[in-house]
């Protein structure tokens, strides 16, 4: 919310300095967006009018001017478009100050300019139109202060009568952000009081009206749940026919980001919101059907034409305000159309009311409609204020239009609202703070909040009308806090120790994300929201997908079931980027839809494309990645757990290529899958080479792991042998079909055997066709003793055995 | 002598050269050449025992020989190359002596591993270019978060905090309705919300969980107490993205359930979380502020750790105020002093009772932290974008 020092000094009687307020207001948990000085310190300027136009001899995009300030005639020189003879301007003497710096005689094409006439910018006003000069209002007195016109009146004393003009420039605009337990404070009154609430500052109430009590009824005002509109002051005016909204207050909506329309009858509105935070409505008295006003729920079918001339169709049971026969506003969210005033209208009636919180905010959510008055309606006005606010209304009214009449004042107020007891307990509040304040300093804090809070103990603390975010003890210690600064609050603790853990999940991800990193890959995140043609790219079921109801766009409508098309996006991004090698790995949440809701799994995956290690290096030795340089990495990855192992899958698994995959087992359960990347699925996904190596590991199996007993967590050492081992070599030809972890698990039943090392793989000449040359190394120790030559020569006769009759090698000559 | 043990005698040779040369110095480097290598060396007479053998026999094992020759040939080449290098530098004595890092020679490691057949050393002269590069090893990196993330949880658990975890696509009712948030309260257009297509078992639409703090109450419901827990995740705003916004974004959240707890104690623990983090110089101040699951509540701020705090003025007032015009402006706290880190606050008693606990007996604090902002702190990253734009240039460095 925007306020206006100038407008926020009206309520305190010695205000601070606009530079200590930033912080004043910080303390009190009002945040401050921005803070910025507005309009300029402007003198010298003053209402003059223009008597004659002629063409400037040099220019024709300029006039000479002719003003009068009703002492003398200047000769100026005018560059705009819209000036006419009779218009009353702002005309800026020489030696006069203005926002862009003090102005001196000059010569403009020739011609000896004796002043100038100014636009609302150079006047330091803002949200204007500059396009051009600024009229002024033919009313002003010529010769006077021109500024001072869009100085508002300084609140009348009571009892006096002279409205004294203060010219409190330049100004300064705060931006405050204002949470939703603060609402109280949405307006320059009640964040006037706030301040001297808590910084011990005299407030000024508003000068208010006296309004006639005898006034009769001109329409009755009916409300059917009070429980939905608490309070209804109602005020009916007339004679208000072309009331015109004053510069100075024209000129403080502007400064507000507000575009005041120019007619007080709608102006008012928002003027007195922003003064008062009270949201009203004036209603064309003509278009009352009656007149009348039922406060009531809508009936099903009804509609409204709303302000902005939309039909609304209104939802049974939607809270408005309607005359005799329709809905003639959405109570508390805005007007209706037919009810609207208009430059004609002579009589309003005046709505200043309370509604329940729940109704408004249901009523613009259905209604698609939020405005200033729903959002402050949603956040809770005080009930305290409608009779005040239509008074101020009232006053400002008669204040433009003196000859106006009162004709109704009504107040259908039929319960005052119960407000909660809170026990003020001084122990309690110093315990929540951790604090040792006396009694004195915590008494003074709730008195400042409650005038009428009495010293006798135990404390009864009923907070004012306006602080309905008070509720506990918890909320009293809160203001005891603000009221004496947040700084308060020691950093002392007699915490106990208490033990950490990690869960399982979290220590597997972590183990997986260290080793990973360890071996070359980097860590990716992607978004957890995916379009539709990520399933489809990469032949994912989308039938599967959890998916938004609200997305932000296409981009981002689903939930993603795999990492796999994110990862192929972060391949393509780097590659676009010239980028040869790209191993990468992301561990991340994929989501599924079940019969009862959703299922969420954390996944580890990662691809590899390209050479590795990617650096080029003079003594070479990158290769391209492949098959098996990912299994490699998923072997060190794995190494050491308990029960590890790759085997076959028997179903081709997802986005894999068929032939090019494995399945990786821990235990009795798989852990994750990796191969080929389903060459579809990358073509798809704009790549143009297909030798992508993909892997992904269930996180809750590794997990599930982590959680057996600590011992088998870690690795255990086997003692070696002290002795010297012995290797040898063995070259056979094996059929193609024979697999190696075939082999390697039968020889493995060797005695003495350290070691299995496959060193070779040949296929080409000297191979017969359908066949391939292994050469595996043997290497033998034994606890106890050295091996011989003959005892390594039994092993691999053994072995030699073994490979021949199982799987039919033969020894390679 | 069969074929299998003149195999056994050569990987012999094999060994006892490997250690002959590893403790071999300018002054006896000839020695042990003459020794394997010579015309009567041990590997000459080996070969010359072939005689005796098959046609077949011969081949293979001659082949072996000469691989083996190979290899003690480049080793000591390579010990040439090293001792003339050494003598450059000034480190030889010149005496032999055993290698103290226990280095061998290539190729003679108890014969498993080969010459590395582009073997530098072996063509390396005595003038070295020692400035060329070091052979690559491959280097990956964790993602900022995750470091970031890593870094504050475990500075948390020291102090006693237990990791907790929870789903991201949440019940209504523990992202909203049990922390405070009541249906049709304005604190809920705070948070942006994301609504998921599935139903919770009430028949409500579930939601992306706009915070951590769901799993505040997924911890304490029906749970023992005290309880002393933070949980680190993913979170979800429906927010435009832009430098500084993303929908999707992390959060740790910290909470702590005990008799008679108080905000000093939760002063006293950010105090020495931050101070873990960014060192014992770093101050922590709170300000009022609002969270819906905490009373009262506090913004945490912490001293810039670029600047060390050194500018006090509280709030800044904007370019036009004329404050510190002149003297550089820290670009991180924008001359504050202060950066803003953490929400923070005292558990809220109808959250406590929305799990079943008895706010006259319990109490506690709760706060939490974006991961992002401090990730970008800490690395310098300046646009969130980044964080998912995953350009292995960026990563690469970390």
């Amino acid at each position: 919310m925007k306020i206006l020092y100038s407008w926020l000094c009206d309520f305190i009687e010695t205000p601070p300095p606009a530079e200590e307020l930033p912080g004043k207001f910080a303390r009190l948990g009002l945040g401050v967006e921005s803070a910025g000085r507005s309009g300029a310190a402007v003198t010298g300027v003053v209402v003059g009018r223009i008597d004659k136009i002629d063409r400037h001899p040099n220019a024709d995009k300029l006039s000479l001017v002719d003003v009068s300030d009703g002492a003398a005639t200047m000769r100026v020189v005018c560059g705009a478009k819209n000036i006419a003879v009779g218009q009353l301007i702002p005309f800026a003497r020489v030696g006069a100050v203005l926002a862009e710096g003090e102005l001196k005689k000059a010569k403009i094409r020739g011609v000896e300019s004796e002043g100038m006439i100014c636009s609302a910018g150079e006047l330091g006003l803002e949200g204007y139109d500059n396009s051009g000069i600024l009229v002024l209002d033919p009313s002003a007195p010529l010769g006077a202060d021109a500024r001072a016109l869009f100085a508002p009146p300084e609140q009348r004393a009571s009892g006096s009568s002279s409205a004294r003009r203060h010219v409190a420039l330049p100004d300064w605009v705060f931006e405050l952000e204002i949470t939703p337990n603060l609402s109280y404070c949405l307006s320059h009154y009640a964040l006037a009081r706030e301040l001297c609430v808590f910084y011990g500052l005299k407030f000024r109430e508003p000068v208010l009206t006296e309004l006639p009590k005898s006034a009769g009824t001109v329409a009755p005002v009916s409300v059917t749940d009070p429980c939905l509109c608490p309070r209804y002051t109602a005020v009916v005016m007339k004679g208000l026919e072309g009331a015109k909204t004053p510069d100075w207050m024209a000129a403080r909506l502007r400064a507000m980001g507000s575009n005041p329309k120019g007619n007080l009858l709608i102006d008012v509105s928002n003027y007195v919101m922003y003064e008062l935070g009270q949201p009203t409505h004036c209603f064309d008295l003509a278009n009352l059907a009656g007149p009348e006003i039922k406060v009531r729920p809508s009936s099903d079918g009804e509609s409204m034409k709303a302000l902005d001339g939309i039909e609304l169709r209104l939802a049974a049971g939607t809270l408005v305000i309607a005359d005799r026969e329709k809905p003639v506003a959405l109570a508390g969210v805005m007007g209706g159309f037919y009810s609207s005033v208009a430059d004609t209208t002579d009589s309003v009636l005046i709505e200043s009311a309370s509604f329940a919180q729940s109704a408004v905010r249901a009523s613009s959510r259905k209604s698609g409609i939020k405005s200033e008055s729903s959002y402050r309606f949603e956040r809770g006005t005080d009930i305290e204020l409608t009779m005040k606010a239509a008074r101020r209304i009232a006053g400002l009214l008669l204040e433009a239009v003196p000859s106006a009449g009162v004709e109704q004042v009504s107040d259908n107020f039929p319960e005052p609202p119960r407000l909660p007891v809170v026990a003020a307990d001084p122990a309690r509040i110093n315990a929540i703070l951790g604090t040792a304040m006396t009694d004195e300093k915590i008494f003074a804090c709730l008195k400042a909040i409650q005038p009428e809070l009495s010293p006798e103990k135990p404390w009864q603390f009923t907070p004012p009308s306006y602080r309905r975010d008070i509720e506990n003890v918890q909320d009293l210690a809160e203001e005891a806090a603000r009221y004496n600064g947040y700084d308060l609050i020691p950093s002392a603790s007699s915490m106990p120790v208490m033990p950490a853990s990690s869960t399982p999940l979290a220590e597997a991800e972590a183990e997986l994300r260290g080793r990973l990193a360890a071996l070359g890959f980097s860590e990716v995140y992607n978004y957890d929201l995916v379009p539709l043609k990520d399933f489809r790219n990469c032949l994912l079921d989308e039938t599967q997908a959890v998916e938004l109801l609200n997305p932000l766009s296409s981009d981002y409508q689903y939930l993603r079931v795999s990492l796999l098309p994110g990862l192929l996006r972060t391949l393509r991004y780097n590659l676009n980027r010239g980028r040869t090698s790209v191993a990468v790995f992301e561990t991340g949440t994929v989501y599924h839809k079940t019969k009862d809701g959703r299922k969420e799994e954390r996944v580890c995956a990662g691809l590899t494309y390209g050479p590795f290690p990617e650096e080029q290096h003079w003594r070479g030795g990158s290769e391209m990645s492949d098959f098996y340089h990912l299994k490699g990495v998923m072997q060190a990855v794995f190494g050491g757990r308990r029960g590890f192992r790759f085997e076959k899958p028997k179903h081709r698994p997802a986005f894999l290529q068929e032939g090019a995959a494995l399945v990786m087992k821990l235990g009795a359960g798989e852990a994750g899958v990796l191969g080929l990347a389903d060459p579809m699925a990358v073509i798809n996904s704009d790549l143009k080479d297909t030798q992508v190596y993909y892997f992904e590991i269930t996180l809750s199996s590794l997990a599930e792991s982590w959680k057996g007993s600590f011992r088998d967590r870690v690795p255990q050492v086997k003692p070696v042998s002290s002795y010297p081992a012995a290797w040898r070599d063995l070259s056979v030809l094996v059929d193609d079909k024979r697999e190696w972890a075939e082999m390697e698990k039968d020889l493995f039943s060797l005695p003495d055997l350290a070691r299995l090392d496959l060193i070779d793989v040949y296929k080409g000449k000297g191979v017969p066709e359908g066949q391939r040359s292994l050469t595996l190394r043997f290497t033998f120790s034994a606890m106890e003793r050295t091996m011989t030559d003959a005892d390594v020569n039994s092993r691999m006769e053994k072995a030699l055995k073994k490979l021949e009759a199982s799987f039919g090698a033969k020894l390679r000559g | 002598m069969n074929a299998s043990e003149w195999k056994e005698k050569l990987s012999r040779v094999g060994e006892s050269f490997s250690s002959a040369i590893s403790g071999a110095a300018s002054d006896n480097i000839a020695e042990v050449e003459l020794q394997f290598l010579g015309r009567k060396g041990e590997l000459a007479l080996l070969l010359r025992d072939l005689g005796s053998f098959t046609i077949e026999e011969k081949k293979e094992l001659g082949r072996l020989g000469n691989e083996l020759k190979g290899r003690l040939v480049a080793a000591l080449e390579a010990k040439k190359a090293e001792l003339a290098a050494r003598r450059a530098c000034g480190t030889d004595s010149g005496k032999s002596r055993p290698d103290p890092a226990g280095r061998s020679a290539p190729g003679t490691d108890s014969g498993k591993s080969r010459p590395d057949p582009a073997g530098g050393g072996a063509k390396a002269s005595a003038g070295l270019d020692l400035t060329l590069s070091g052979r690559p090893f491959p280097k990956g990196s964790l993602h900022p978060i995750t470091q970031a993330m890593d870094r504050v949880t475990a500075s948390l658990m020291k102090l006693g905090f237990s990791v907790a975890e929870g789903p991201h696509v949440e019940e209504d009712h523990f992202n909203f309705e049990a922390l405070n948030f009541p249906a049709d309260h304005p604190a809920r257009d705070m948070q942006d919300t994301f609504y998921a297509g599935v139903k919770d078992a009430s028949g409500k639409d579930m939601l992306l969980r706009t915070h951590t703090s769901p799993v505040q109450i997924r911890s304490m419901k029906g749970a023992a107490l005290p309880l002393r827990i933070i949980s680190p995740g993913r979170v979800f705003r429906s927010e435009a993205v832009d430098a500084s916004h993303s929908f999707v974004f992390h959060q740790v959240e910290g909470l702590y359930v005990d008799r008679s707890v108080s905000m000093a104690d939760l002063r006293w623990t950010l105090d020495a979380f931050i101070k873990d983090l960014f060192g014992s110089s770093a101050r922590v101040r709170f300000a009022p502020t609002y969270f819906p699951f905490v009373e009262p509540g506090a913004q945490v701020e912490i001293s810039c750790v670029f600047c060390g705090g050194t500018s006090h003025s509280s709030v800044h007032l904007g370019p036009q105020s004329g404050c510190s015009g002149k003297s550089e402006r820290c670009p991180i706290c924008k001359g504050t002093g202060w950066l803003e880190m953490l929400g923070a606050g005292m558990v809220h008693p109808n959250v406590l009772k929305a799990c079943g606990h008895d706010p006259e007996k319990w109490s506690g604090f709760a706060f939490g932290a974006g991961v992002e902002r401090f990730a970008m702190l800490l690395f310098g990253i300046k646009d969130m974008r980044m964080f998912y734009e995953n350009d292995l240039r960026v990563w690469k460095q970390l």
